[in-house]
């Protein structure tokens, strides 16, 4: 009989890492056009940072998208770049990149503001264009004002710069400073169906609620939340690495570690939390690693709300899972037959289910 | 239709076959003709560019299969490399026979532990060898590796290369490694490479306030990365006594110090080119061969390429730290907690990598996005004679996430509250003191709560039945896909 439960999870998560300093630089070189190139260290591992970096830049300079340039991942072409790792790309890359189109643009705004008659602290860029603010008509196309700089007044655009997150190191006693710039929030809901004959669990529905600051592609970000919650159904209920007894791997191979595959997929349904962060790019932080985090949590709230067994070794097998049911009929059945009066459905811990996953 | 392609397909293949100089054309993507003009979608040129659902520049590649990952790649007179693995989890390495391999044609060179100027790595601790030369300390360490001039023939020679093992009893259990009269993995060092402890408030003072108190154990397992593609790497010299590597690496800043350092040559005289890379996820964010073909490549003159297998990729790179966590905590009889104690212990495997991270980053978040007054947790990492455990998507947080949201929910049902109530009672607010005592800005661990709820109708559904709703039975087969995507 398949049994119907949801279980919750919510989560938080930094931004960064600790132990070390975390800096990234970036470099922005404006082209005669009003087209840019960025210069970055850090790797595209497949998550769509590149693109992220790209609209930052973008963004900083009132321009578009695909008039970004990215070269990244070179040690002989990029600058230093602590890498696409601890969900830091957007937030701390993504600031180097801001700082650094920043100064470009206030180049280009000393070189317009004598061609429009104001001063550079006047002038905004938007939509390709530099404009004097509060008054949009009086503007030049940055691709002129990028081109003057170069053939007029002899300052071609550049602009580098480098962003660590102030961080306060933990005291060794206590643990308490500031080990993180920020964090952020999550909560996953997750609906399931636990055949109670075989243990097998079905993952029905994802609801997943994500707070990543301002997101600077709403696209990317639930790329990033399916993403991770294949790998939360995998780490919840397939994936396990074994050992023999002498320490050797068992099953190295796609046949004997089993992944979720497409079919495993629930059907997701990504929110992102309306957020602005003060200290990131455009308010944004991060979602990489987050996605992940509270999935097989909710999952395994879900079984327990199903049919009320608590696992607390993961993978949920469904070897696991039968195991943790037969286990709590028996003793129910057993407490019925002994004449017991009272069955502890839920209760102070040890008295709710039983757990098949102790080693 | 279907099929009559497939027939015409496999004619085309057997033609193909009787072909050898078709057939060894380098593998690549169709043959498409490049278009001119090249339509970019419509959102790429809209301003402003942040907030945009711009489409990825590298989804034209990806998408008509002309992306060049490394594997892809071939260089003139490029070797290919494989790496003999120990096979042994724990064992002095007596003596080591290449002679047989390098007497193999095709062979070109052989290299061991012994041939690498400086043969320790790690991205904190040095404590990994890039070739296992006198110790093994698990059984996918590596411990000779040969260039040839197909993948087949390295292979066959990795069988003729005869290592002498003495057998050591080998740590697994990070239980028992924790014991203080455990053989230390790494001997002279101690087994415990890594702590962390966080005290705030009293604890004992919480407990003694708490109307009841709950305690939960949980443990997770280890498991891999699984990225689509495996660890790979091309290195070659140039007449100059410069090295280029391209490689999978996340991080190329660190790779480039690490093959600087093991190597001995100047940073000056290293170039790492990283290219696009398929799946990463915390696995290929530290060197794994790249010197091993660095230094291949120097002996041989010619440019070297090793890519892992899948069974490399599961054996010899890291993977997710096992967490065996006990979970403690007071709470009023309303569900507010008072205390909480959190004890982690993680399952290093045999080298450090990145376990200081996780282990900090483990420990900080093990209390959840809870205000809690009182709280003490500690975590230990250890060493065992096993796969190695590193950086991994989540750095420790998944696994304490499932202990801490696992205990709240036992916590909920033991009180008869509402998950989400309970969850809303205890949240982190703007401004809330993080464990470590640090302010916290943009809060939405309630807005996320509410909102999901609100999405997921938590509330319609628990009103429908009686208390959780728990273990409905499911009358019909129902599918997936009927949801709605934002």
């Amino acid at each position: 009989m398949k049994r119907r439960g949801r279980g919750m999870a919510c989560m938080w998560y930094p931004i960064g890492f600790t132990v070390a300093a975390n800096p990234s630089s970036a470099v922005v070189k404006l082209n005669e056009d009003g087209t840019a190139t960025l210069l970055t260290g850090t790797v595209e591992t497949g998550q769509g940072a590149l693109t992220i970096l790209a609209q930052i830049t973008a963004q900083e300079l009132g321009i578009a998208t695909d008039d970004v340039h990215v070269v990244s991942a070179d040690t002989d072409t990029t600058p230093m770049d602590t890498g696409a790792i601890a969900s830091r790309t957007t937030y701390v890359t993504g600031n180097a990149a801001r700082l650094a189109a920043e100064k470009v643009k206030l180049m280009l705004f000393d070189v317009a503001a004598p061609m429009l008659g104001v001063k550079p602290s006047q002038l905004e860029a938007k939509d390709h264009r530099i404009q004097v603010k509060g008054y949009p008509q009086r503007n030049l196309h940055i691709g002129d004002v990028a081109n003057h700089a170069r053939v007029i007044t002899g300052e071609p655009p550049i602009g580098s710069a480098s962003y660590n997150p102030a961080t306060v190191a933990l005291d060794p006693e206590t643990g308490q400073g500031k080990p993180f710039g920020t964090y952020v929030y999550a909560t996953q809901i997750a609906e399931v169906d636990v055949d109670d004959e075989t243990g097998e669990v079905e993952v029905l529905r994802v609801v997943a609620s994500h707070d990543c600051g301002t997101p600077i592609n709403p696209m990317l970000v639930e790329g990033q939340v399916e993403g991770g919650i294949s790998m939360g159904v995998g780490f919840a209920l397939q994936e396990e690495i074994l050992f023999d007894s002498a320490g050797r791997q068992i099953n190295p191979n796609l046949t004997n570690y089993i992944m979720p595959t497409s079919l495993d997929m629930p059907e997701v349904e990504v929110d992102i939390v309306d957020n602005y962060d003060p200290t990131g790019p455009f308010g944004a932080k991060g979602v990489g690693e987050p996605t992940l985090v509270p999935t097989a949590a909710a999952i395994l709230n879900a079984i327990h709300n199903a049919v009320g067994v608590r696992i607390h070794s993961l993978p949920a097998t469904a070897e696991k899972v039968y195991a943790a049911i037969k286990a709590k009929r028996e003793k129910n059945a057993g407490l019925l037959t002994g004449g017991t009066a009272q069955l502890p459905e839920a209760g102070p811990l040890g008295h709710h289910g039983a757990d098949a996953g102790a080693p | 239709m279907e099929k009559k392609t497939t027939v015409a397909e496999k004619n085309r293949l057997e033609t193909l076959l009787q072909d050898d100089g078709v057939v060894q054309t380098p593998a690549m993507g169709p043959l498409v003709t490049y278009p001119l003009e090249i339509v970019v979608p419509e959102v790429r040129h809209q301003t402003p560019a942040v907030g945009q659902r711009a489409t990825r520049p590298d989804c034209r590649l990806h998408g008509l299969g002309q992306t060049k990952y490394i594997d892809d790649m071939t260089f003139p007179g490029m070797l290919y490399a494989r790496i003999k693995r120990a096979g042994i989890a724990s064992a002095r390495i007596k003596s080591i026979d290449t002679s047989e391999a390098e007497a193999m044609p095709g062979v070109v060179a052989v290299i061991t532990g012994r041939d690498i100027p400086c043969n320790s790595f790690g991205p904190s601790l040095k404590d990994q060898p890039v070739l296992a030369d006198t110790r093994v300390f698990h059984a996918g360490d590596g411990v000779a590796a040969v260039a040839a001039v197909t993948e087949q023939i390295a292979n066959d020679a990795l069988l003729k290369i005869k290592v002498e093992y003495e057998a050591l009893t080998p740590v697994l259990d990070p239980l028992e490694s924790l014991k203080l009269e455990t053989p230390g993995v790494h001997a002279p060092s101690a087994n415990i490479y890594g702590s962390k402890v966080i005290k705030k408030g009293d604890v004992a003072k919480g407990f003694a306030e708490s109307d009841h108190i709950f305690e939960g154990h949980f443990r997770t397992q280890m498991v891999e990365h699984v990225p689509l593609e495996p660890h790979s790497t091309i290195a070659m010299w140039d007449a100059n006594g410069r090295l280029s590597i391209y490689s999978t690496l996340g991080r190329i800043t660190l790779g480039r110090a690490d093959v600087a350092r093991t190597l001995g040559i100047p940073m000056s005289r290293i170039r790492m080119i990283a290219t696009i890379v398929g799946g990463n996820f915390g696995g290929k964010n530290e060197i794994t061969t790249e010197p091993v073909l660095a230094l291949l490549s120097k002996k041989t003159g010619r440019p070297v390429k090793g890519t892992f297998t899948r069974s490399e990729e599961f054996i010899a790179s890291t993977t997710r730290h096992p967490l065996i966590m006990d979970y403690k905590t007071g709470v009023t009889k309303e569900g507010k907690i008072l205390a909480r104690k959190v004890r982690l212990v993680l399952d290093g495997g045999a080298y450090c990598s990145w376990s200081e991270t996780t282990l900090g980053k483990a420990c900080i978040l093990s209390a959840g996005p809870y205000n809690i007054e009182n709280l003490h947790a500690e975590a230990f990492v250890v060493y065992t004679n096993k796969t190695m455990t590193g950086a991994m998507r989540g750095f420790g947080a998944p696994q304490v996430c499932f202990a801490y949201e696992s205990h709240m929910d036992d916590i909920a049902t033991a009180l008869n509250i509402d998950p989400l109530d309970i969850r809303l009672l205890n949240a982190f607010d703007e401004g809330s003191l993080s464990p470590t005592g640090q302010t916290l800005q943009s809060v939405v661990v309630r807005e996320s709560l509410l909102r999901a709820a609100e999405r997921f109708g938590w509330h319609a559904k628990s009103n429908a039945s009686d208390g959780a709703g728990a273990g409905a039975i499911v009358a019909s087969k129902t599918t997936k896909g009927n949801g709605v995507r934002s």
